[in-house]
């Protein structure tokens, strides 16, 4: 219990702006702050035995263990039921009359839903809510990838970049829970961006090769860069430091200096970073994610449990997709221009009526048009 | 879920406030509050797919800041219990964490130690089995942070009652406040010497504050600060004292109503001493005197509305606007017809509004 002077310390998270993001302080150190202060079984996955705790109670506060039994009774969680355990209470009802300011806001709501034809629950919340639910309390097969007692847990959202036009007025994300032992590139590969897999070129003549060639593939650099310093991802002898050109940029305007490091050789253990705050992620040259980690935390019982489970995504927005031109049902995979057979310019299309309307029964291209690959914002929902 | 936090508080500032006037700690009263009130209840209601999580979340969040300073011992116990109440009857499974920041752990565990010493068992009790429950987070912050940059950034009011108030002076007059202070008003005496017809002699018209005003004021809040810790030792002597001849029985003879008389004792001596040192501040401190004895604080946690309001109000009570100016003007044109005002009627009517 050396918590006696531990607000002094830099490295315990405090508001900069209150509500908005913290100071920056160090992962590990935070980490160890922690674990000084509470003893292993306040963040233990098993029980401590009631006996135990009890037996312990009584000894420290110097009651009897009748005394300990009457507290028991007293403060029993069965005392805050307002009806009788038996009676059968409905709820999902809000009650008759409430006297609570927030039951009478929420009956007033559920009031107007019932005057609603239909009641449409947000796809997004519902789908949210599922993934969250699907990792909770889940135990690994092979007890060598339980998490750790005593691991971080950090929440980390990666925005959408704005290339899109109907991302600018909302801020879709994933969300990602990272362990405090993992290295930046475990949450790099687990990002999903449409821009890893955009295909290049044009293709009319040749649809059947176009799949071959993923951008992931092609251009493997990319950097996080957090509180002044850059974490490039040089795992590959192609990878290019995507940082150097910004460096030299703001050598010649009087910056502050940054640093670089590996992405590969750093966990999230040893980041300096505030919470709240806007850090950025970069892949694909010039494809831009605001990165955020919106919590950490001492990892639970609760919690999922297996490792090889992280980077758990909790969270994804679902993009609402762009149908093909022609049947309005399947995802497009196609974009062309200059197209006679085309109702507009550019048109989309999916992969069957593409080739369906473009191509003779023997594959030969029918009429004038340039064809491109299309990946559509949605293709990971 | 935002629009569920002026409700919540409302609601958790009730509960306490009767908690409040029970002039006790004991859990058996608050429990005895919280059936009367059904404020399991709360969580009552259909609510959609992650609504009930976020809900859990957002209460046991609001909650939470009762549980610490600036909050009188009761109180903070009082929002301990608050907590344990929400966190057994939430319907979520598994259940919605307390979170537990790190800057706040030196609170909870002065807060632990002096329950331990005023024997108050119940309270240790639960906060103990709290603990034992894995009902906390160890977390950074108590919530979850996104870079919410808000135009109107929600103000943190504390409800006024519920305030340890032998803090407050400590608050008020820090030495930044001081500097501050001493700066601006040797400012002000050179401002006052310059306009002044004999130059570098302050026209004595205008001597209408104490000339070592900085000074002054330090001397005051120390004298203050020294009184606070004599009377503070002299309780603790006085527990102390009360603790070792009975066991259990101090626990029951209420410790918390002793303290209520203190802090009282405090507030009034606080007034009075802040009075004397800075006139200009009479009237606001006039105020505060007045609601603190004001019986409903429900209405005093209310915010005042706003300008735009009043001057809405005004303007409808005068007459010289119609109802009709004040509907909506849509921007790309000024005029209306009356089939788009009814169907302007029609929209206002199917969005809810919190
Ligand atoms: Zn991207
Ligand atoms: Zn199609």
């Amino acid at each position: 219990m050396a918590a006696k002077h531990i607000n002094s310390n830099n490295n315990v998270p405090v508001y900069e702006y209150t509500d908005i993001n913290t100071k920056p302080f160090h992962v590990g150190a935070f980490l160890s702050l922690w674990k000084e202060t509470l003893t292993p079984s306040d963040y233990s996955f098993q029980d401590t035995p009631e006996e135990k705790e009890d037996a312990e109670f009584a000894e420290e506060m110097g009651v009897p263990s009748e005394t300990v039994d009457e507290l028991k009774a007293i403060c029993s969680p069965h005392t805050l039921k307002s009806h009788p355990e038996d009676e059968n209470l409905d709820k999902d009802v809000v009650p008759e009359n409430p006297s609570l300011q927030t039951l009478r806001l929420r009956k007033k709501r559920q009031d107007y839903k019932e005057t609603l034809l239909r009641d449409v629950t947000c796809r997004q919340d519902f789908y949210a809510n599922e993934l969250e639910i699907l990792a909770m309390g889940k135990r690994p097969e092979d007890p060598e990838d339980l998490v750790p007692e005593g691991e971080l847990i950090l929440s980390v959202n990666i925005l959408y970049p704005v290339i899109f036009e109907r991302f600018k007025n909302v801020r879709p994300h994933q969300t990602f829970q990272v362990l405090g032992s993992q290295k930046l590139t475990q949450l790099r590969d687990a990002v999903c961006c449409v821009s890893d897999l955009q295909v290049s070129g044009e293709f009319s003549n040749t649809p059947d090769m176009a799949p071959e060639f993923i951008s992931k593939d092609h251009y493997k650099s990319a950097f996080f860069y957090f509180e002044g310093v850059f974490y490039n991802d040089l795992r590959y002898p192609e990878c290019r430091d995507l940082s150097q050109t910004i460096l030299e940029w703001a050598k010649t305007h009087e910056f502050p200096t940054f640093h670089t490091a590996k992405m590969e050789d750093t966990t999230f253990n040893k980041l300096t970073i505030r919470i709240g705050y806007p850090y950025l992620y970069c892949h694909q040259g010039d494809c831009e994610h605001v990165v955020i980690f919106t919590d950490i935390r001492l990892s639970h019982r609760d919690d999922c449990l297996d490792q090889t489970l992280f980077p758990l995504l909790t969270h994804k927005h679902r993009v609402i997709t762009r149908k093909c031109a022609v049947c309005h049902l399947y995802i497009s995979r196609w974009i062309t221009t200059n197209d006679q057979l085309a109702p507009m310019d550019p048109c989309l299309f999916c992969d069957v009526c593409f080739r369906m309307l473009h191509y003779d029964s023997q594959g030969n291209k029918i009429g004038d048009f340039l064809a491109y690959p299309y990946v559509d914002a949605g293709a990971f929902n | 879920m935002d629009y569920y936090i002026p409700p919540l508080k409302a609601d958790c500032e009730d509960l306490l406030n009767q908690f409040q006037k029970t002039e006790s700690v004991r859990y058996e009263e608050f429990a005895a509050i919280w059936r009367k009130m059904n404020f399991s209840s709360i969580f009552y209601g259909k609510m959609a797919g992650n609504e009930m999580r976020t809900f859990s979340r957002l209460i046991l969040t609001i909650a939470y800041q009762y549980f610490l300073p600036p909050h009188t011992f009761q109180i903070r116990a009082g929002g301990l219990y608050l907590l344990y109440g929400l966190y057994h009857s939430q319907l979520a499974s598994p259940k919605e964490k307390i979170r537990l920041a790190l800057k706040d752990w030196e609170h909870v565990q002065k807060f632990q130690t002096d329950a331990v010493n005023a024997q108050h068992y119940d309270v240790v009790y639960i906060l103990r089995r709290l603990f034992s429950e894995k009902a906390f987070y160890f977390a950074a912050m108590p919530k979850h942070l996104s870079f919410q940059v808000k135009r109107k950034p929600t103000r943190h009011t504390v409800c006024e009652e519920f305030w340890d108030r032998s803090t407050r002076v400590k608050d008020l007059v820090t030495s930044d406040t001081l500097e501050e202070i001493m700066n601006v008003h040797e400012h002000y005496e050179k401002v006052k010497a310059a306009i002044s017809a004999t130059p570098g002699q302050p026209d004595p018209a205008i001597h209408l504050i104490n000339k070592d005003l900085g000074a002054r004021l330090q001397s005051t809040v120390m004298r203050f600060h020294k009184w606070q810790e004599e009377t503070e030792r002299r309780r603790n002597g006085y527990e102390d004292a009360g603790d070792t001849d009975a066991g259990e029985g101090t626990s029951k003879q209420s410790e918390c109503s002793s303290r209520a008389q203190l802090l009282a004792s405090i507030k009034s001596k606080s007034y009075g001493q802040v009075v004397e040192a800075s006139r200009s501040r009479r009237h606001r401190q006039a105020e505060m005197d007045t609601s603190a004895s004001e019986p409903n604080p429900a209405t005093r946690c209310k915010r005042p509305i706003s300008l735009r309001e009043r001057t809405r109000k005004k303007l409808m009570s005068q007459g010289s606007a119609k109802q009709e100016d004040l509907e909506s003007t849509t921007q790309w044109r000024l005029s209306m017809t009356e089939q788009d005002k009814l169907g302007e009627r029609r929209r206002e009517k199917k969005s809810f509004k919190w």
